[in-house]
């Protein structure tokens, strides 16, 4: 990945972030870091839906007359598709908005690149586990709302079964739709289970709901940021093997993800 | 003029306080120096009097985010700042990023404000756009909002942002401590502060007005 320096615009990264849970926003800010880093962008900013700066102050902390909004969000739907653009104020692909030129990029968790981050992530967490001999459990929220929540982590199915990485299976479950992550054991064939929360941030669903779906845990417990120890791999529950890791978007690399959507989006619409 | 040369031009003009945060220039070599008010003195002293010393904006994060009991600071113009720290900056780059992260988006809100561009969204507008289960903040009453406005906001409450909405258009706040706020703690002149501004209603805002909403629902007021 080498995108070209854009030092006229600014880079604004959107995530949900949490009134509840001090580790909602971590990963956005964390990638806003790694890419700030890099001094690519004049500026780079987070804003949310549930945290400070909201949606519509973050164009007042923005000096660049041309902006790129990144959904950090994993998949395309209800945030992505409807909240976003309202709270921006954005009608199209690009827009012009309060006198800045705002480019709407893809959310990062469908780009093709995110099958790289599903694998790595695995292997660190199963290290040394024969992958013929394992489960491989994308897990995400589930929906009413917007039936594109799920086809992100469909998708990555798809992709990592057709990948030759070797699991015996590949699956998808949620929390509120079918297949009901609560029921891994049921439908893991094989002694050993990875689950990866296809999460942005290890925020309440991920690190506090999740685990009392699979077992690991009896009752919501603290957030992550507020516990006194952390959890171990591997568990031994319902007869199996089960290893559980952090959620996908807490990976470092998501970072090259979000420049990723930045460059796919000039190639579409920009004719670079 | 670029946010960051805006900020620059207002210390040089005098202003040294946002939020909880003084701002401070030229001390022991670092271009600018930030720490809470309450250790101003501390921090002109040598070694910064003792405070831990944070180069760099990068500590801003935590710091905003926890309390001094260690609770989540779910809003940042919350005035439970902790202090016993100090952080020098090199550049108004470096200062406009603690910033944006102690009090996020206030200096663009309050150069927005002074040049006559900054848009305010009343009450309604912001419930009204809410989505699940706070989708039922919508139905609170105007009463109950109006209330809900004196036990939640302003310094009585722990929050220091000026309010500018109203319910709507055509319902301004009523006159309270909250609603008089200018978003300047302590007695500093206006001219001495950036104040916090409030242009439309926090996320803890529209949760507790959800709660009083099915509180509302579950006993309507007798007639």
């Amino acid at each position: 990945m080498s995108i070209a320096p854009k030092p006229h615009s600014a880079l604004l990264i959107v995530g949900h972030g949490s009134t509840e849970n001090p580790d909602s926003s971590v990963p956005y800010f964390d990638h806003a870091d790694e890419i700030r880093k890099r001094g690519l962008f004049a500026e780079v900013h987070c804003c949310f839906w549930k945290e400070e700066p909201s949606m519509r102050e973050a164009l007042y902390m923005i000096d660049s007359e041309e902006v790129y909004v990144v959904p950090d969000f994993i998949s395309e739907g209800y945030f992505t598709q409807d909240v976003i653009p309202r709270e921006l104020q954005m009608s199209g692909s690009s827009s012009v908005v309060r006198g800045k030129t705002l480019h709407y990029c893809l959310p990062v968790g469908i780009h093709p690149s995110m099958t790289g981050l599903i694998l790595r992530r695995a292997k660190e967490v199963a290290n040394g586990v024969n992958p013929a001999e394992t489960t491989l459990i994308i897990t995400g929220h589930g929906t009413g709302l917007n039936q594109n929540s799920t086809k992100a982590i469909r998708d990555q199915v798809d992709l990592i079964a057709a990948s030759g990485a070797g699991y015996a299976a590949v699956l998808d479950a949620y929390m509120e739709e079918q297949p009901f992550i609560a029921e891994w054991d049921k439908m893991a064939p094989t002694p050993n289970v990875i689950v990866v929360p296809f999460f942005i941030a290890d925020g309440l669903h991920s690190f506090q709901d999740i685990p009392v779906l699979l077992g690991i845990e009896n009752e919501v417990g603290p957030a992550a940021s507020q516990r006194e120890a952390f959890r171990q791999n591997p568990h031994h529950l319902r007869g199996k093997t089960l290893f559980y890791t952090s959620a996908i978007g807490t990976e470092r690399l998501l970072a090259d993800v979000i420049l990723d959507q930045i460059e796919d989006f000039d190639k579409l619409h920009k004719h670079q | 003029m670029s946010i960051a040369n805006e900020l620059r031009n207002l210390l040089r003009s005098g202003v040294h306080r946002i939020g909880e945060l003084e701002l401070q220039t030229e001390v022991y070599g670092y271009p600018y120096v930030i720490c809470h008010f309450e250790d101003a003195e501390l921090s002109t002293e040598p070694a910064f009097g003792g405070l831990e010393l944070y180069e760099g904006p990068a500590a801003a994060r935590d710091i905003s985010t926890y309390a001094r009991d260690g609770s989540y600071r779910f809003t940042k113009g919350q005035t439970n700042l902790k202090n016993g720290w100090v952080m020098a900056l090199q550049n108004e780059q470096e200062l406009r990023l603690a910033l944006d992260h102690f009090y996020p988006a206030s200096l663009g809100l309050f150069l927005a404000q002074r040049n006559g561009t900054l848009e305010t969204e009343n009450l309604r507008e912001k419930l009204n756009r809410q989505t699940g289960m706070y989708r039922f903040a919508r139905s609170i009453s105007d009463a109950g909002a109006q209330k809900l406005v004196q036990e939640v906001c302003g310094p009585g409450h722990l929050c220091l942002k000026r309010i500018l909405w109203k319910i709507d258009d055509k319902t301004p706040l009523d006159d309270s401590e909250a609603s008089r706020f200018n978003g300047i703690p302590g007695e500093l002149a206006e001219t001495e502060a950036i104040p916090l501004l409030c242009r439309e209603a926090c996320n803890h805002f529209v949760a507790e007005c959800r709660r009083v909403a099915k509180d509302e629902f579950q006993k309507p007021a007798e007639t």
